[in-house]
């Protein structure tokens, strides 16, 4: 979709204003006056992401508690090897695809669903759009926070809610190695699904009414128009929030560092909590560097592969061309 | 016109983009304030919170001073000291526990040598200094120390049918049995935190191979033999008997249904904690605490080295910063001047460290009595695994303590890990 912000030039040209001065190009900015716009985010960007990147780098291959100025002590690819043996850095791996496949499986469905009906007109439509879409204006920490009473064992909203249903099981639902991973991953749906809502809900309104209307003169039924028109189009809307999904899985901190700290013994516990555990508890900074590593790692194999296998269609012009074709 | 911005004035803009930009990010995060002198503690309840802050405050009119005051919860102010510590930038004046973790601060130039520094010396206990001498020389002044024991509910263990606290290992499995058999919960436990579990480890430790034996182990950083594999069978075989509060695994120490609020509360029926344990019962719960709290010191173990006397303990003292001016060394002393501790002791219910308890606390209240006298006593101590260690194997301790209590590693594996934390260390 592209914005217009000024009317399109005449085809016919105007006469230069000044006699003698040659025409210019209007709203092309010379390669001085682009220089001068892009320096200032470009000096940013090298001081504030590039080198904090190179220098976990470079850090990763030293032991080094993070006092005292430089590190000195170097190890090689020590601190990687014990990170592949790490059984920690294993689960969180482990718990991170866990966590993706069920947000795929269960969260983007349910979204979309939701998505589909508050598509329709009904009246109070908009409240329940606002409604849901609540949760996700908290923050983290406290929505954990407000988890935490929720949930908490003696006195919890939760257990005096199984109480009141006449369920008598002690459900320990931060405290159960088995279940305290589902329970995140419920209190992240509650928070997401609404944004991931709202997202399919513009990806629907961007379909045509016409091919609805031509569907059905030529007969078709509303699911034959779902199957063929609505799913189809709404595809690089899908595409884009798995995106989305998986990167903010593989960043997941604050929520769960306030609710569990990552427990009961590591069953919550994600790759941001370990690396910040090792780093800043535990004043090992050379191996929470490398963890650092791997999760750029994750992240960035991820990115790539994700763009060019699945969203290359829908990216296609936006950034390879830079900002599209000019012709 | 289709490009209202001159170049000279594109230029002027770009320029003050830039200069806004980078001005931005300088005056970004900084651990120290505008203030002459930062205090970092953790005495974050009233009355002594608000005490602290008047003595800062007095301190810096009398001194034309600007304080900035800081009371931070205990994790909190750990998580922060972290960071602080790498960036060089720490406080000019903040709690510390002594040991491996000063050691370190220490080592990076960070900590002020207050040896010959501090006028006041003399009204403090030495045994209180050894703590927070490293290597000879004084890093910090404390104003607090204690022993960790079992805090119990007296009512609780008589409705059990327990009528003397238990001695050794055996009789203390026998009333944690009493204790479920008559629906009582029998131990509160911050599992979430880690280091409350850590003490259990430690003790059971203490008690069978004895203090040199732990210290040898620490020495050599080698955790092997029988006596440390037993120490972590027996949190095991405790834990078997599922003695905690229901939820304990992912419960904190300090908040409303933590372990401290349980025993507040009167719902479970005995804690393993140290000096402060009864000031934080009341605040966590908001009640008066249990109407008779007893204290025994933790059970030997039979035919174990360790005596029922040697304590494990620490206290909460303050350092200076490296860098700190030499008014913030002065401002120790005058939180130590009679008066004025007097007050902080009544207010925090600390235990004195005061050469002379009887003048600064003429009639201490019941609960420190118990641990004044446990220290008057005592032939040993040691101070907390997680504070004597360097960080790194401290976290390691209370990271396996937990696995064990939850069944999720056992005493080999225990070992295993202590020993390549201290392999990686050295």
């Amino acid at each position: 979709m592209s914005v217009k912000l000024s009317p399109p030039d005449s085809p016919v040209r105007r006469p230069a204003l000044g006699a003698g001065s040659r025409p210019r190009r209007a709203g092309r900015p010379g390669p001085g006056v682009l220089a001068s716009f892009i320096a200032p985010s470009l000096v940013l960007f090298l001081l504030f992401v590039i080198l904090p990147v190179l220098f976990a780098a470079y850090v990763s291959f030293f032991r080094w508690n993070g006092l005292g100025g430089v590190p000195t002590d170097f190890v090689g690819l020590d601190n990687f090897r014990a990170m592949l043996g790490d059984e920690v850095f294993l689960g969180d791996l482990w718990r991170l695809g866990l966590i993706v496949v069920l947000s795929i499986l269960v969260q983007l469905p349910l979204a979309f669903g939701l998505a589909m009906l508050l598509h329709q007109r009904f009246p109070g439509r908009t409240a329940f759009r606002l409604l849901f879409f609540v949760p996700y204006v908290l923050t983290e920490a406290v929505t954990a926070v407000l988890f935490r009473l929720v949930f908490s064992p003696r006195r919890g909203f939760a257990d005096s809610i199984m109480a009141n249903l006449g369920i008598d099981a002690q459900i320990g639902w931060l405290s159960d190695r088995d279940i305290v991973l589902f329970v995140i991953f419920g209190i992240l749906t509650w928070k997401f699904f609404g944004f991931h809502m709202i997202l399919f809900l513009a990806g629907r309104q961007n379909i045509p009414d016409e091919l609805y209307e031509a569907a059905a003169i030529d007969g078709a039924t509303g699911a034959q128009a779902f199957r063929s028109i609505t799913l189809p189009l709404m595809g690089p809307t899908v595409r884009l929030i798995i995106f989305l999904s998986v990167i903010g899985t593989v960043q997941l901190f604050d929520l769960v560092y306030v609710l569990t700290g990552g427990g009961p013994f590591h069953a919550s516990e994600t790759l941001a909590i370990t690396m910040y555990e090792q780093g800043f508890q535990r004043g090992q900074i050379g191996y929470a560097s490398a963890l650092s590593i791997a999760m750029f790692l994750v992240s960035l194999v991820f990115a790539l592969f994700y763009q060019r296998l699945v969203l290359s269609r829908d990216l296609k012009g936006s950034l390879t061309t830079a900002g599209g074709n000019r012709s | 016109m289709r490009n209202p911005l001159g170049r000279p004035k594109a230029l002027l803009a770009a320029g003050a983009a830039t200069a806004l930009a980078l001005s931005g990010a300088a005056c970004g995060d900084s651990g120290e304030s505008d203030a002459d002198i930062t205090w970092w503690h953790i005495q974050n309840q009233d009355p002594l919170m608000s005490t602290w802050q008047e003595f800062a405050d007095d301190f810096g009119d009398e001194h034309d001073l600007s304080f900035d005051v800081q009371a931070i919860e205990n994790q909190s102010f750990k998580d922060r000291m972290g960071p602080a510590s790498q960036s060089g930038d720490v406080p000019d004046v903040f709690h510390t526990w002594g040991g491996g973790v000063l050691a370190e601060q220490v080592e990076a130039g960070l900590v002020k040598d207050l040896t010959g520094q501090l006028d006041c010396i003399d009204s403090i206990n030495p045994i209180a200094l050894e703590a927070y001498t490293i290597d000879g020389k004084l890093y910090a002044m404390p104003f607090d120390a204690g022993v960790v024991g079992f805090w119990y509910n007296i009512d609780l263990f008589a409705e059990a049918g327990i009528e003397a606290p238990p001695q050794t290992w055996d009789e203390f499995l026998a009333d944690v049995e009493a204790l479920k058999a008559a629906g009582i919960a029998p131990i509160a436990l911050a599992g979430a935190d880690q280091w409350p579990g850590h003490y259990y480890w430690t003790y059971l430790a203490m008690r069978i191979v004895g203090l040199d034996g732990l210290e040898q182990a620490a020495a050599a950083g080698d955790f092997s033999g029988e006596g440390f594999e037993q120490a972590g069978d027996l949190v095991a075989e405790l834990a078997a008997l599922e003695p905690f509060q229901p939820g304990f695994e992912s419960a904190s120490y300090g908040e409303a249904d933590g372990q401290a609020a349980n025993m507040g509360e009167g719902v479970t029926a005995m804690e393993l904690m140290g000096q402060w344990a009864p000031q934080v019962q009341r605040d966590a719960s908001g009640t008066d605490g249990p109407a008779n709290l007893g204290f025994f010191p933790f059970p030997t173990v039979e035919g174990g080295a360790g005596a029922g006397t040697e304590w494990l303990g620490g206290g909460n003292g303050y350092a200076v910063a490296a860098d700190a001016p030499d008014e913030a060394v002065e401002f120790l002393c005058y939180l130590m001047e009679p008066e004025n501790y007097a007050r902080a002791i009544v207010d925090g219910n600390l235990t004195p460290v005061a050469a002379d308890t009887e003048a600064v606390a003429p009639d201490l209240n019941a609960d420190a009595q118990k641990v004044v006298e446990a220290l008057a006593t005592a032939t040993g101590t040691q101070l907390y695994l997680d504070q004597a260690y360097p960080p790194a194997i401290g976290g390691v301790i209370n990271e396996a303590t937990e696995g064990l209590i939850l069944g999720q590693i056992t005493s080999e594996d225990f070992i295993e890990m202590v020993n390549a934390a201290w392999a990686a260390e050295a």
